[in-house]
Formats: C-alpha cells, sequence, structure tokens
C-alpha cells in the first residue's frame, strides 16, 4: 500500500528513464506507449492552439505543456463516465485523455455553434457530460465546496463513484479550498482532490504562496491522507492515484494527492513574457530536463521497446492533422447568435427576459419584433 | 462649461485655471496617482495577486515595486479574502493600503471581508476603528472575457453602506480620484473600466491635484435631454450626443463619477434645465445602480419631467463571451433610448 506524508515524492522512474523500484506488471510496453501517445497528442494539440491564438482564432489559451503526466495519469486512475471530475481551467489535457473529442475542446475554444456551451465561457472552459467533466469556472478554487458536495451527494445515494477535484498550487491559498477540503473531511465523502502543483500562480511562487513546505501535509488539518507524488512520472502518478481512488470508492475517505510538476510555459497568452518578469531560464531549462514525455521514451529505450524517431514524427503530425480538421470543421458551423444570451439563464424565460429578448430581437432584426 | 474651466473647478479655489499639463491613458493615470501617493505618504502600501514584479495583469503596477521595495508593494497568496481582510487590519492598525483585486469578478472571495468588515467597522466601533483603505479592481466589459472577466459588480457594493465606490472614465479623474481616495477616511472601491485603460487618453496637470469624490463633471452642456453614465460607457455617451447633435439635438453628457456618494445636485439642476433624463450603466438592469438615480430624478424633478426617465442597461443574463458586442450598450442603443425621451 502506497504511504502517505512521505518526505520525497513517490516516483518510479528516473529523470535518466531507470526504474527506480520496480514497475508496477501493469505497467507493460503497450500501457506505456499508449500513454506516451496520449501524452504527445496534448502537447501538439497545446502548440496547434497558440498558434491559432496567434492567427487571432481564439482569444485565450492557457498551456498545460509540462503537465501532461499529471493529467493524463489521473484521467487514467479513474472510472470515466462514471466517476465525477471538477476541473480547473488548465484541464484540456485531462479532458483530451478522458475521451471528450477533440472536437468538442476546440468548438468551445472557438466560441462556434458546435459549441456545446453555446459560446458562453471564455476559451479553455469546458464541460462534458459524457465524461461527467463539470463545467470549469474561471474563479479560482470555487469548485472545490461543490466538489465536496458532488462527493457527499454519492455517498447519500450509496453510489460506487467518487469525485475528483482539481486545482493548481495557488487554488490552495483561497478560503473555498480550505471550507471544501474540511467539509469533505468531516463528511467522510468519497472526495479525491488533486493538486496540479506547477509551482507558480501567475507571478507568485509557491515559497512566496504558502510558507506550508508541501502542499499535500495540509491533508492533515482536515483529517484525510496526503500523497506527495513526482507529477512528471506518469507511472508514480497512475500508480498512486489508482490506489488512492480504490482506497477512497472502498469507503476510505477523502484524500488530497500533490502532483509536484511544472508549467513550462507562460501562464497564459496574456503573460507571454514570464522569464522576462519573474522566472529565470536556468529554472525552465531544469524542468525541461525533467520532461514527462521524454522520461517515458527513455524508460522504453531502458526496457528494450524504443519508440522510433519515424514513429514519433508519424504521431506528432497526426495530432497536427486532426486538430487542423477539427479547426476547420467547428469553424464551418459559424457563431452562435444573439439568442445565446437569453438561454440557460434560467430553466424557462421569465417575463423581463423575454421583454428583453424581444428587444434584442427587434434590434437585430431592424425593428421586425 | 468648457472643459477647461471643470478642470479648474476641480481643482479647487485659488488653483490656476491654466497649468502645464501632460497626455496620458487611464493606466498610466492609475500608475502615477500610486507611485504620487507613496511618495508623499509612507504610509502607504500596495499588495496583491502579481502586483510586484509582474506589473499586475493589465501592468497597472508596473515598476512600482523596483521603485518603493517589496515592503510597500507586494504579491499576496491567491487569497482576495486575504487581501481584502489584512488591508482592513493594516489600516486600522495606521497604514493606507491598496489593495488590487485582479479582476472585479473576483471579488467574490473577498466579499464577506468587504461588507462585514471594511464596511462597518466604523460604525461598529462608534469611530474608535476606522479602515480608510482603496479596493482597486478593473471591471466590465468590451474584452471578450466571458463572464468572469467582464462583469460590472458596482451595485453590490454601492449597496452597502460604509462604502465608497467610484469610477472614473478619464485619465485626469482616475489620477485624481485615486489620490483623493487614498487621503480619505473611509474604505473605497475604486472600479477601473478596463476597456478604456488605453483607449482613454487625455490631460493631467503636471502638478499635485485631486478629484473630490460626490461630484460628478459635466462632460458637455446642452439643453434638450441630460445623458447620464459613468465608467466604460462614457465615449459612447459622447458618441451618441455627437449623432444627436447633427440631427439638431443638444444633449448634457453627465459623467457620475462617483456612485456613493452621488452628485444629486448637479444631475437635478441638469433634469431641471432639459427636462428628460437617459441613464447608462453596463451593469444588469435589475437593482442597477442608476435604479437610484431614476428614484431621485423622479421624486424630486417629476414637474419639470416631459417624458419618462430611460435606462440603458445590460440584460439580466451572465455577460457572454460571444456576442459581447450585442451585450454592451452601444451609442444605438443610447441614441434609440434618447429618441424615445424626445419624442414621447
Ligand atoms: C478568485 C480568482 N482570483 C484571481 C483569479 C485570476 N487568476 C487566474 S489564474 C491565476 C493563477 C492560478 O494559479 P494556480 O491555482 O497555481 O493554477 P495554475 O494556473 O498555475 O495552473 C489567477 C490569480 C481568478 N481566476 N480567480
Amino acid at each position: 500500500m502506497i504511504q502517505p506524508f512521505t518526505p520525497e515524492p513517490i516516483r518510479y522512474v528516473a529523470e535518466d528513464g531507470t526504474p527506480v523500484q520496480p514497475l508496477p506488471a501493469r505497467f507493460t510496453p503497450e500501457l506505456l506507449r499508449e500513454l506516451h501517445a496520449l501524452m504527445i497528442q496534448a502537447r501538439e494539440f497545446d502548440r496547434k492552439l497558440i498558434t491559432l491564438l496567434r492567427q487571432g482564432r481564439t482569444t485565450f489559451y492557457a498551456q498545460s505543456s509540462g503537465m501532461e503526466a499529471t493529467q493524463v495519469g489521473l484521467a487514467r486512475s479513474i472510472r470515466v463516465g462514471h466517476d465525477w471530475v471538477w476541473p480547473y481551467y488548465r484541464d484540456h489535457t485531462l479532458g483530451l485523455a478522458m475521451g471528450v473529442p477533440m472536437y468538442e475542446l476546440i468548438s468551445q475554444c472557438l466560441g462556434t455553434n458546435s459549441d456545446t456551451c453555446r459560446g458562453r465561457q471564455m476559451p479553455h472552459h469546458f464541460a462534458a457530460q459524457a465524461q461527467n467533466f463539470v463545467s470549469i469556472s474561471s474563479s479560482i478554487a470555487s469548485q472545490v465546496p461543490p466538489a465536496a458536495g458532488n462527493a457527499m451527494a454519492q455517498k447519500y445515494l450509496g453510489v460506487d463513484e467518487i469525485t475528483v477535484c482539481t486545482f493548481g498550487d495557488g487554488a490552495t491559498s483561497e478560503g473555498d479550498w480550505h471550507s471544501g477540503l474540511n467539509m469533505a473531511g468531516a463528511a467522510q465523502a468519497p472526495a479525491l482532490f488533486v493538486c496540479e502543483n506547477n509551482q507558480w500562480a501567475i507571478s507568485t511562487s509557491i515559497r512566496e504562496q504558502t510558507a506550508s513546505e508541501t502542499i499535500h501535509i495540509k491533508a492533515k488539518a482536515y483529517g484525510m491522507p496526503g500523497y506527495y507524488v513526482d507529477g512528471n512520472d506518469i507511472v508514480a502518478v497512475m500508480e498512486v492515484l489508482t490506489q488512492v481512488a480504490e482506497q477512497i470508492r472502498g469507503g476510505g475517505g477523502p484524500a488530497l494527492v500533490e502532483c509536484l510538476t511544472y508549467r513550462v510555459g507562460s501562464h497564459s497568452n496574456a503573460d507571454a513574457d514570464a522569464e522576462k518578469h519573474y522566472r529565470t531560464r536556468e529554472e525552465v531549462e531544469e524542468w525541461l530536463g525533467r520532461d514527462p514525455i521524454t522520461r517515458v521514451e527513455k524508460l522504453l529505450e531502458h526496457l528494450g521497446h524504443p519508440i522510433s524517431a519515424e514513429e514519433r514524427a508519424e504521431l506528432i503530425a497526426r495530432t497536427h492533422r486532426e486538430v487542423d480538421e477539427q479547426v476547420l470543421r467547428a469553424e464551418a458551423t459559424g457563431q452562435p447568435d444573439w439568442r445565446i444570451v437569453f438561454e440557460d439563464v434560467y430553466a424557462d424565460l421569465p417575463d423581463h427576459l423575454r421583454q428583453q429578448e424581444a428587444f434584442l430581437r427587434a434590434e437585430q432584426t431592424g425593428g421586425q419584433a | 462649461m468648457t472643459a477647461t474651466q471643470d478642470r479648474a473647478d476641480q481643482t479647487g479655489a485659488g488653483e490656476s485655471a491654466v497649468t502645464e499639463t501632460r497626455t496620458i491613458n487611464l493606466i498610466q493615470a492609475v500608475t502615477e496617482a500610486i507611485a504620487e501617493e507613496m511618495e508623499r505618504d509612507s504610509r502607504v502600501v500596495l499588495f496583491g495577486e502579481d502586483v510586484g514584479a509582474r506589473g499586475g495583469v493589465f501592468m497597472a503596477t508596473a515598476g512600482l515595486q523596483a521603485q518603493f521595495g517589496k515592503n510597500r508593494v507586494f504579491d499576496t497568496p491567491l487569497s482576495e479574502a486575504s487581501i481584502v481582510g489584512a488591508a482592513v487590519g493594516m489600516a486600522v492598525r495606521g497604514l493606507r493600503p491598496i489593495a488590487e483585486i485582479q479582476f472585479a469578478d473576483y471579488m467574490g472571495p473577498g466579499f464577506d471581508q468587504i461588507i462585514s468588515q471594511a464596511a462597518k467597522i466604523r460604525y461598529r466601533s462608534a469611530g474608535q476603528f476606522t479602515a480608510p483603505m482603496v479596493i482597486r479592481t478593473p471591471s466590465g466589459g468590451g474584452v471578450k472575457g466571458g463572464h468572469h472577466h467582464s462583469q460590472s459588480p458596482e451595485s453590490y457594493y454601492t449597496h452597502t453602506p460604509g462604502l465608497k465606490v467610484v469610477m472614473p472614465s478619464t485619465p485626469y479623474d482616475a489620477k485624481g480620484l485615486l489620490k483623493a481616495a487614498l487621503r480619505g477616511e473611509d474604505p473605497v472601491i475604486y472600479f477601473e473600466p478596463k476597456r478604456l485603460y488605453r483607449a482613454a487618453k487625455g490631460e493631467v496637470p503636471n502638478h499635485d491635484y485631486v478629484v473630490k469624490l460626490g461630484e460628478a463633471a459635466v462632460r458637455r452642456e446642452g439643453t434638450d435631454l441630460s445623458l447620464i453614465g459613468y465608467g466604460g460607457v462614457m465615449p459612447d455617451l459622447e458618441r451618441a450626443a455627437d449623432a444627436l447633435a447633427a440631427e439638431g439635438v443638444s444633449v448634457e453628457v453627465i459623467d457620475l463619477r462617483s456612485l456613493v456618494p452621488w452628485d444629486r445636485d448637479r444631475v437635478l439642476t441638469s433634469v431641471h434645465k432639459t427636462g428628460r433624463a437617459v441613464l447608462v450603466s453596463e451593469a444588469p438592469r435589475i437593482s442597477n445602480f442608476m435604479g437610484e438615480v431614476a428614484y431621485v430624478i423622479q421624486e424630486q424633478a417629476f414637474d419639470v419631467l416631459t417624458a419618462p426617465v430611460g435606462q440603458v442597461a445590460g440584460f439580466d443574463t451572465p455577460y457572454p463571451y460571444v456576442q459581447d458586442k450585442v451585450y454592451l450598450p452601444g451609442p444605438n442603443r443610447i441614441v434609440a433610448a434618447c429618441v424615445k425621451a424626445l419624442t414621447y
């Protein structure tokens, strides 16, 4: 059984690709290749979306390059479409790996008619009902208390589900975060809290964020176990999260898992000059050396199942083609019209909104109310 | 009143009407006001998320940490409750904190600290303890931000006794109001219309000045209708007034600048002159602060009104991402409301 509160992050694979402890049997070369492919897909998705941003075809994007092992590992540790997920805005890789169609993610980023969320939210704020991937809110940590409530409902209903709630390191400073963990702890609800600790909240480093040495030790205060994982080691992430999820499913109460990782790119497009303002090139280089994708490639090499250059190039090319295709498909659906302003505010349209809608219809159709 | 006279009035009796000026934009005005007040008063400290090395997400505080050091300009943990609450504690203990909330949309987590602590400590302690402080925050739409980066939540705060609430629309006012807020004795919520940060350019004097809270500015004089707004919509009011002027309609344009306290006299004088008023804000209509202005106009100027008071506001829906242009009350909608009042 995995131990909570370890002083060092749990890892299975060292940076040079050699296992530091025996790999659990399920991590066959086939599975490792599959995980590798998902991570490559996510990284290239980032690249392509940043291009779209530069072309002005979308207006916001939050990269997860460098964090693929954490998000893909989490996606592969839970029962997709059965468990519930309250994600945060950097989780498109989690969504992709959970099987949210790329077309849906792109449509949301472009705010087209094919956006299942009807263009209400800014780019990169998805919702996917089939995956129980609950709508992302920009407001940091506001998803944490509802996630606790979701888990309480699961306990009340006696269902065999768990609730996953993700957030960055910055989120752990918000009152909502503490309230949510405390509530889940008091209720012994089946909640898995996952901190994607990428060490920066925009320009604020984790050292300025909290005087606490780590995030996972905060779990102690809320009466739940806290686990510390190397978030760039996909084997460690998957192994720990799978075991913790099963423990929670078996009635073990909530848990907090801190995945130590790094946001290699900028916070968002609004912050493209991160290194100029607040962090050093050396730091970024150091973390590039711990890249989660390279680590799996080295591990596969070590296991005698290397990924060939052609194979890698083909994976990358396939993702680029797929993104291009889905972008064209999404753009062809056009933009939602003015009606989206009024739909879904309430279950039905109250009188005052009916009047405002009629006003806007007249305005938009040149007086033909 | 001409612009020059207006400025001279604002600087107070004894100030020369003709001064040396420079043209800057609204965000520079904010930065300058903070820098000058920090220079003038060592009790002024500035903090919030990313305000230090980064200089704020809009760069409103760029260079201030380098100029004043990390003791006076610093990043905080990501917690609006902590930012606002700590500002209250500092103010009670004798500092003059400026707390930046990254977006007005994110005042939510700090709401309890604003309404329970900042707004009420003077009253509940009968003045034994007070919290003179400024909460600065970018607000309003027009930047393709979706609902979490475009809302206009000022009415939540105008509804809370104990808070002063201001929203400039020109660099001159941005600088003068912020300085006045910092020199005052009360907590002030200072909304910065983010779409005007770089779009609004204007002259500011080289000398020190303040714009007193609670005084509206007449942007242009007119006799047929009073067009009243504040913040991000002001350029649209001017455009609407231009369009109406081309049709021979004389519109008086008033910028409230302060919502609490607000300039009833200025507004009522204008309505007495014109007999018609159209009120504009981009916040949702229900419980919109302009509802209070409309109430006072009908109560105090009922006899002179020749048309019902018109209101142009945001829709009672969350602020959408696509179709955000449709949400905002642009010049056409303002003109239409004016025509309705003029042809009543
Ligand atoms: C309540 C609230 N305050 C401020 C913001 C502005 N903001 C957006 S992202 C961010 C940093 C978040 O950092 P972290 O939680 O560590 O997640 P990361 O972006 O690093 O993945 C901030 C301050 C916000 N979205 N919500």
